[in-house]
């Protein structure tokens, strides 16, 4: 097994494709916990599926759909199509900063510096032919944020194949619902064109079944951190929030089983992830998926552990009437709108205020911490607005810390640690 | 009749003030996607807001941290200071700063004496239909709550009046862009965004006459002989006309744009359709070409650019584009490769709405010019 140097040396060379990099970064991981952590392996097991599925689908003879926003993952899995979630990219290399910094740097050479590094990966890695993947088909739509706007749009037009687009409402509505569902109705026409089937309702119901499991696992997951001590990494959240891509496939499901499982024994064993748990961190913003070891850190350092985040935190929409072709698509337009990264940043701040009062309502934390991306421009520029209510109906103050959550280069993990312990010392401690 | 007005440019509450005393509404509006039309149908002012001059967006920084796009920034800077007095604001999400700036001003509203009218209208980011009659509706919302406030009930016939008003000022508007094709031509890129920039500080009815005093004068002034390249600029929304300033002083003369202040701001004229009035300005607002937050007309709106370099006679293209400002970002994507295929000549600058690197951008405009600049 190659050093995970030589491997990004391999990459950076354009001698190994990212998807390669990844399928292999991934199975050696697993290789190493079965070594040292058989327990958490379950961690592991739903990246290995998501990528092996990503490299495999056209050997599997499956169309690949490469898909960027929010869009329906249970439309594009009934059509027996395999969806890449482009954002995947990023969060996958986030952890290798010299090959985010490289297509950062490519894609640099047409957009501006304050583009979201994610679509800069994104765009930066396509121009560079390195994706190792050829989709069959995009979906985006207009969410998150304006770099995606700009981002994806130019990418339909570079990648040149059959195209879908979503155009999301601003505010959350019965009339947006609408608008969504109506879309819905376009996107089928579009999926039987490009695969040559009609959409099968069984097997659409079979995947908004996995998703109606999937989510009442998550908030039963949520939940568990009611519970003092909390019984769950804040690490966790990080990965929870990520789970767009596969949130109707039943490996979704199994991991939250297996982190229900976990967390149900500690609550039993009424212990937590801290020794001596005494801070509950609540994150209003928590994109540090290049540092999510400063979860573990915090935890270690100051028995501070992370309890929620408005990032990755959903409500519990469900899909009600299985049967009812407009209800599901209305339903399937209220997910969308509800996905992490969208739920909360790009509709009306408004809806930022509301769920991260939720939050404190509900996992009683003691420290508010905003940990934003800077590409996350719009989410910055409510950041007050939350704060604001934070401090006035909870009587905490909120740090601010600023770091790219792909761009390594930015900030380090150890800038990023210095700025926390001096607000642990100096505010929280005192 | 002097028409020297139509060269001040400053921020001015004058018309707002006047609409306001005769127990009128004066309302902000930002940006390219609320219909002006529906405003003079309600007898409300509406102003676009900008943020001219603005030096200092401390306050607003507060609210919107410093990674927002400081023409944002500004206007709610200039929102929160009190340059602007108008009753209320009505928003388009153009872009998720300027819905932020809506959600801030909301927000330190309700939170004060609540007596603002703030509203927001939610545009689609496709033209098509399915999004016309999305827009469609929310611009009946528009109506209603106008309605509401002003207690003036909104017809088709009024409606069908304002866009005759608002053609005929943008008739007038590129009839003064046409001048501008003449190899030395009779107005400057700067006195040019002087002029487009006043339509927001005086009612259409003032403005269209300044504008017919302008165009009757127009052969009496004159003709710019002094300029060593043409130039078309393009990008993020540019409400400073010193910023076209510093390139002439170095031989650019601007002779077309593809600015949201400028050119893009006024375009073709909006054809009602009596069946349907509402949604015949849906549609025009959707369809016209304004801004790259549309994302199904940036090709179009490259054809345009190139279009316009070669009615004007332009040698080059300088593109601006704000820092923070993602939907003017990521234009050369695709726009550098075609303007190469094109022979078109490209400089990208970056800046900020404080005209902070004037030095900067003059080095690198003389250096273009010079790059570019014909012999005769």
């Amino acid at each position: 097994m190659a050093d995970i140097k030589d491997l990004e040396g391999l990459v950076l060379k354009g001698e190994m494709t990212i998807t390669e990099f990844a399928c292999t970064k991934i199975d050696a991981s697993i290789e190493r916990m079965k070594e040292r952590n058989p327990d958490l392996l379950w961690t592991m097991e739903i990246q290995k599926f998501m990528w092996d599925g990503f490299r495999d689908a056209h050997k599997n003879g499956k169309k690949l759909v490469f898909y960027g926003g929010s869009v329906p993952t249970e439309l594009i899995a009934a059509f027996d199509c395999v969806g890449f979630y482009l954002d995947t990219i990023p969060f996958r290399l986030s952890t290798n900063p010299s090959l985010t910094a490289k297509y950062i740097d490519e894609a640099e050479k047409y957009v501006g510096a304050s583009m979201c590094g994610l679509d800069k990966v994104e765009l930066g890695a396509w121009l560079s032919g390195a994706y190792g993947l050829q989709p069959d088909m995009f979906i985006y739509n207009s969410v998150p944020c304006d770099s995606s706007r700009v981002a994806y749009p130019a990418m339909e037009k570079i990648i040149g194949v059959p195209t879908f687009s979503f155009d999301m409402p601003f505010r959350r509505d019965e009339r947006g619902a609408e608008y969504l569902a109506d879309q819905m109705e376009d996107l089928i026409a579009f999926m039987e064109e490009h695969t040559g089937h009609k959409l099968d309702w069984d097997k659409l119901k079979y995947y908004m079944e996995n998703a109606n499991r999937n989510f009442t696992l998550q908030k039963k997951c949520a939940d568990l951190r009611i519970n003092k001590p909390c019984p769950m990494p804040g690490r966790l959240l990080v990965l929870n929030g990520t789970t767009n891509a596969v949130a109707c496939y039943p490996i979704m499901g199994d991991l939250y089983e297996s982190e229900l499982e976990a967390g149900q024994m500690m609550v039993d064993l009424g212990m937590g992830v801290c020794e001596d748990e005494k801070y509950r961190i609540a994150m209003l913003q928590n994109m540090i998926w290049g540092n999510a070891g400063i979860m573990d850190w915090m935890q270690k350092e100051y028995n501070a552990v992370a309890v929620m985040d408005a990032f990755g935190f959903q409500g519990d929409i469900m899909y009600e009437h299985m049967d009812d072709r407009r209800d599901c698509f209305k339903t399937m337009g209220r997910k969308m709108q509800n996905n992490p990264m969208i739920h909360g940043a790009s509709g009306p701040s408004e809806h930022h205020v509301k769920l991260v009062e939720q939050i404190f309502e509900r996992y009683e934390p003691n420290v508010s911490m905003f940990l934003g991306h800077v590409g996350c421009k719009h989410t910055w520029a409510s950041a007050k607005m939350v704060s604001d209510m934070v401090q006035e109906k909870f009587g905490l103050p909120t740090l601010y810390l600023d770091l790219d959550a792909i761009d390594g280069r930015y900030k380090s993990g150890d800038e990023i640690k210095a700025q926390i312990a001096e607000y642990f010392e100096t505010v929280v401690m005192r | 009749m002097s028409y020297e007005k139509l060269f001040e440019s400053d921020i001015s509450n004058e018309a707002a003030k006047a609409w306001r005393a005769q127990g009128k509404k004066a309302l902000g509006v930002i940006c390219c996607h609320v219909p002006e039309e529906i405003f003079y149908a309600a007898d409300v002012l509406p102003v676009r807001m900008r943020a001219t001059n603005c030096v200092d967006s401390s306050a607003a920084e507060t609210w919107m941290s410093s990674f927002s796009c400081s023409f944002a920034k500004s206007i709610l800077q200039y929102w929160l200071d009190g340059t602007y007095e108008l009753d209320g604001l009505v928003v388009s999400d153009g872009c998720m700063m300027a819905s932020r700036v809506y959600d801030n001003a909301k927000y330190i509203n309700e939170r004060g004496d609540n007596s603002k009218f703030i509203m927001q209208i939610g545009a689609p980011r496709k033209a098509n239909a399915r999004t016309v009659p999305f827009f469609r509706a929310e611009l009946q919302d528009l109506i209603d709550a106008l309605e509401k406030l002003t207690g003036n009930k909104i017809t088709d016939e009024k409606l069908k009046a304002a866009a005759a008003k608002c053609n005929e000022a943008r008739a007038l508007v590129n009839q003064v862009y046409e001048l501008r094709r003449e190899k030395n031509p009779v107005i400057s890129g700067t006195d040019m965004l002087k002029l487009t920039l006043s339509a927001t500080n005086m009612p259409i009815d003032e403005y269209i006459e300044l504008l017919k005093a302008f165009l009757a004068d127009a052969k009496n002034r004159a003709p710019i002989t002094d300029s060593r390249a043409r130039i078309m600029l393009i990008g993020s929304a540019l409400d400073n006309p010193e910023y076209i300033k510093v390139i002439e002083e170095k031989g650019g003369l601007v002779v077309a744009d593809a600015l949201c202040f400028g050119a893009r701001g006024f375009n073709e004229p909006l054809v009602t359709d009596d069946k349907d009035v509402l949604t015949s300005i849906a549609k025009y607002y959707l369809d016209r070409l304004v801004c790259p937050r549309m994302m199904d007309k940036h090709i179009e709106m490259h054809d345009f650019i190139i279009k316009s370099v070669r009615d004007y006679k332009a040698d080059g293209v300088i593109y601006q584009r704000m820092q923070n400002c993602e939907c003017w970002g990521g234009e050369n994507v695709l726009l550098e490769q075609r303007l190469k295929d094109e022979g078109i000549p490209l400089l990208t600058v970056e800046r900020e709405e404080h005209m902070a690197n004037a030095g900067q951008l003059s080095i690198r405009a003389e250096a273009f010019v010079e790059m570019i600049e014909k012999e005769d």
